[in-house]
């Protein structure tokens, strides 16, 4: 069954227990230029404060609801989209979807084109410039924690159940019964976009006020490419074949040289 | 042609290169088109190659997770540093079961991180990641500065906790060590914030009197307004209860006033360039200092240039921090005496510093208001209002008013029970104390850390500490207070006269519409 995240946005108090917990977890390096940034401040950058080393980050947006002004906290990471777009760009497989929902990655088969990077819709990954021997990085979904069937490290701490671990249909449909309850926003975002993802968001004012990408397609991204990439082996095979039958009725009637 | 036995054969070079070549080749092919990294399913995830860390969990993942509180980055109070944080949740658990302040709003919030400021979370945070907003470098540079006046003020509570920083027994007093450090520092002036307690006394118990009489049209029962965390509480989940607060400004706020005012005008000082710090057991003192209504010098004298009336506030665990960066010898340091004119307290004011005190010197006072006599010994030593529990409550019999039913609450989540009794109508209480920390000041948000979580024992001895000075004092009611009857009379006039009223009270706003109050069950 694949497993997905529900992020309740306006749950969310910006405690930023997840950004930290996944700090720990991934045993990733704090950076104190980092460190000291707010959420306000990540929300103004135009990376949305994702880094090679910051796999998530917590984006503070002040947009007008009912007339007044209200903080709403968006959790960024990898959506994990059920077919995912990096993968299918990938051609030494260091990206994989995982039937249990992760997108992984693997630097040992990386061959640091970047392709991912220019395939994905909601630019996650990051290039890890700093690096002699450079890799992509993004979040990996704590894929030894959800094969073992425990949830990811960031929603386990998280105090307010802003966000949620278990099966995506079943946060598929709390997530439609939240929003009828509640009156939120008529969109889970990531039902559908980019052909579905992972992780799926709800939120009660327009997602377009909270810097989400909403005019992603709900195709999934390979099935673009898919009809004719397909054909990449045969049409190589025929022009070899057409080439090489050229070749021999050119050098048909013609001496061998001495 | 026959080979001869024993005859090795030759290997030319081109075939051993063919062979090295070819073997490199293929090695280099096949781990390239990704061979002997079978990446199934189970291996991906949990095998080697596709995981974040070799085992289930990393060494840096802690034992137990349970998320923390939110911090404003903006928290005039508190800091917290990403890095120590172990998400192990005492902040949460002081802040929603101690404080009731966590988890008591409903999501989504507003704009504001609601927060009284009280600093509990940094005693509770066994990671030293919660801390309060270093200020420290602002006093240094006034220090340094030649053309400012750098007058200082100690709370009740900091002689009882600062040797605590420095190796001394858990409770020693060291007032005159403390006032030596801060002259070597460089302060200009040092005065006892024990003068304005007694000075809040005379003021709030005036005001208590006043009410009991009908002479102020305010309702019953008069809660104490010298904790600014209890106040800002007030103002977020029970501003109907504001009239109820006590208008008369805290300790430190009376004494930056007058710093400015009363001083400035004695010994002819421009109250411009004085720079006014206090020294507090207190978080939500620096919330405090920089609340609008706290400019009254600058109102009083109608100068825009003069600054707050308290400019920074440092809390005992800074000015520790200052010592030891001086690198001052505190243990060492000789006695020292406070400056004069407001450096003078009476065992009433210094007991302010823990729960129950307030409530005993009002008492003393209120006494001596209504029957201009000497209070009798029970008043001297009111055990009911002594101890640690959380609610406690006491009859005082005033000749004149008759029994003054009165109560005493330390911590948040007691006020609220207490509060809510108030609402429902069935509150018989005329006076109230209330102290956002558990224990009082004498544990608050700015105390030095004890080794061990937050403890009624160290709560004890240090409160312990704080009614031996009062035992021992000479003058043990706030209106013996010679100091205090000086102001009186070349100053101020009387107690809530209109200059006090002016300089020594305060008004509230309510904070109910910054967030949404959670809907409780019994309402």
């Amino acid at each position: 069954m694949s497993k997905g995240i529900l992020v309740d946005i306006p749950k969310c108090i910006g405690c930023e227990s997840c950004s930290v917990a996944c700090k720990l977890w991934n045993e990733l390096p704090w950076d104190s230029q980092e460190k000291n940034k707010t959420a306000e401040d990540r929300a103004k950058e135009p990376n949305k404060g994702l880094w090679p080393d910051e796999w998530t980050s917590i984006n503070r947006y002040d947009v007008k609801k009912n007339g007044s002004s209200v903080g709403r906290y968006v959790k960024t990471q990898c959506f994990h989209c059920e077919d995912p777009a990096c993968v299918s760009a990938c051609f030494s497989k260091a990206l994989k979807k995982l039937p249990e929902g992760p997108v992984v990655y693997d630097q040992k088969l990386c061959v640091g084109c970047r392709y991912c990077m220019m395939a994905c819709p909601f630019d996650i990954l990051r290039y890890e410039w700093k690096k002699a021997i450079p890799g992509v990085s993004k979040c990996q979904m704590c894929p030894s924690r959800v094969t073992n069937n425990q949830e990811t490290a960031c929603t386990s701490v998280c105090p307010t159940g802003a966000i949620t671990f278990g099966d995506r249909d079943q946060l598929l449909a709390e997530a439609k019964k939240r929003i009828k309850d509640n009156g939120y926003v008529n969109r889970v975002f990531g039902e559908k976009e980019a052909g579905g993802t992972s992780w799926l968001y709800i939120s009660d004012v327009p997602f377009e006020d909270l810097r989400f990408r909403t005019d992603v397609t709900t195709k999934s991204l390979p099935s673009y490419t898919e009809g004719y990439m397909k054909l990449t082996p045969f049409i190589g095979g025929t022009w070899a074949a057409v080439l090489a039958g050229l070749y021999i009725y050119n050098n048909k009637n013609k001496e061998p040289l001495e | 042609m026959a080979s001869k036995a024993g005859q090795v054969k030759k290997l030319s070079r081109r075939s051993f290169l063919k062979i090295v070549g070819g073997a490199s080749l293929t090695g280099v092919s096949l781990s390239l088109a990704g061979c002997g990294e079978v990446a199934t399913a189970d291996s991906a995830a949990g095998g080697k190659g596709w995981m974040p860390a070799q085992y289930n969990a990393p060494g840096s993942w802690p034992t137990n997770v349970r998320g923390r509180v939110p911090i404003d980055p903006l928290n005039p109070s508190i800091v917290r540093d990403d890095q120590k944080c172990i998400l192990c949740g005492q902040c949460i658990e002081v802040c929603e079961k101690v404080q009731s302040v966590f988890g008591n709003y409903e999501l989504p919030i507003k704009n504001e991180f609601v927060c009284v400021n009280c600093g509990q979370c940094t005693q509770w945070c066994p990671s030293g990641a919660i801390s309060e907003r270093d200020e420290t470098d602002k006093v240094f540079k006034a220090i340094a500065d030649p053309n400012v006046t750098v007058v200082v003020q100690t709370a009740p509570a900091t002689r009882i906790g600062l040797g605590e920083e420095f190796g001394l027994p858990v409770g020693t007093n060291v007032q005159g060590k403390q006032v030596a450090a801060l002259r070597k520092l460089g302060f200009d002036v040092i005065f006892d914030t024990n003068f304005t307690a007694d000075l809040t006394i005379m003021e709030e118990g005036t005001e208590l009197l006043k009410r009991v009489k009908g002479d102020l049209k305010k309702p019953l029962p008069q809660l104490t307004s010298c904790c600014p965390g209890w106040v800002k509480f007030v103002e977020y989940f029970y501003p109907e209860l504001i009239p109820n607060l006590s208008s008369a400004k805290s300790p430190q706020q009376m004494e930056g006033t007058l710093m400015k005012t009363y001083y400035a005008e004695k010994k002819n000082v421009d109250p411009k360039k004085i720079f006014s710090v206090a020294i507090m057991p207190c978080t939500a003192k620096k919330f405090e200092c920089q609340r609008p209504e706290m400019v009254s010098a600058q109102k009083e004298l109608k100068d825009n240039k003069v600054t707050p009336d308290v400019d920074v506030v440092l809390t005992t665990r800074e000015l520790a921090r200052m010592i030891k960066r001086s690198g001052i010898d505190f243990a060492s340091l000789p006695d020292d005496q406070y400056d004069q004119l407001m450096g003078t307290g009476t065992g009433a004011g210094v007991i302010f510093g823990t729960t129950g005190g307030v409530m005993e010197a009002a008492a003393r006072s209120a006494y001596y208001l209504v029957t201009g006599q000497q209070p009798p010994s029970a008043l001297w030593d009111l055990t009911p209002v002594r101890g640690m529990q959380g609610v406690k409550d006491a009859t005082v019999n005033i000749p004149g008013i008759g029994n003054m039913r009165v109560a005493v609450i330390s911590g948040l989540a007691n006020a609220r029970t207490v509060m809510d009794q108030i609402k429902g109508g069935n509150a018989p209480w005329d006076f109230i104390e209330v102290m956002a920390c558990p224990g009082g000041c004498e544990y608050g948000g700015g105390q030095p850390r004890a080794a061990a979580p937050p403890s009624d024992e160290v709560r004890n001895r240090r409160a312990a500490s704080l009614y031996q000075i009062d035992a021992k004092a000479t003058l043990r009611n706030s209106y013996d207070n010679p100091q205090i009857k000086e102001v009186y009379a070349d100053f101020l006039t009387a107690p809530m006269s209109e200059k006090a009223e002016e300089l020594l009270h305060t008004t509230y706003i309510s904070r109910a519409s910054e967030f949404i109050a959670k809907k409780s069950d019994n309402m």
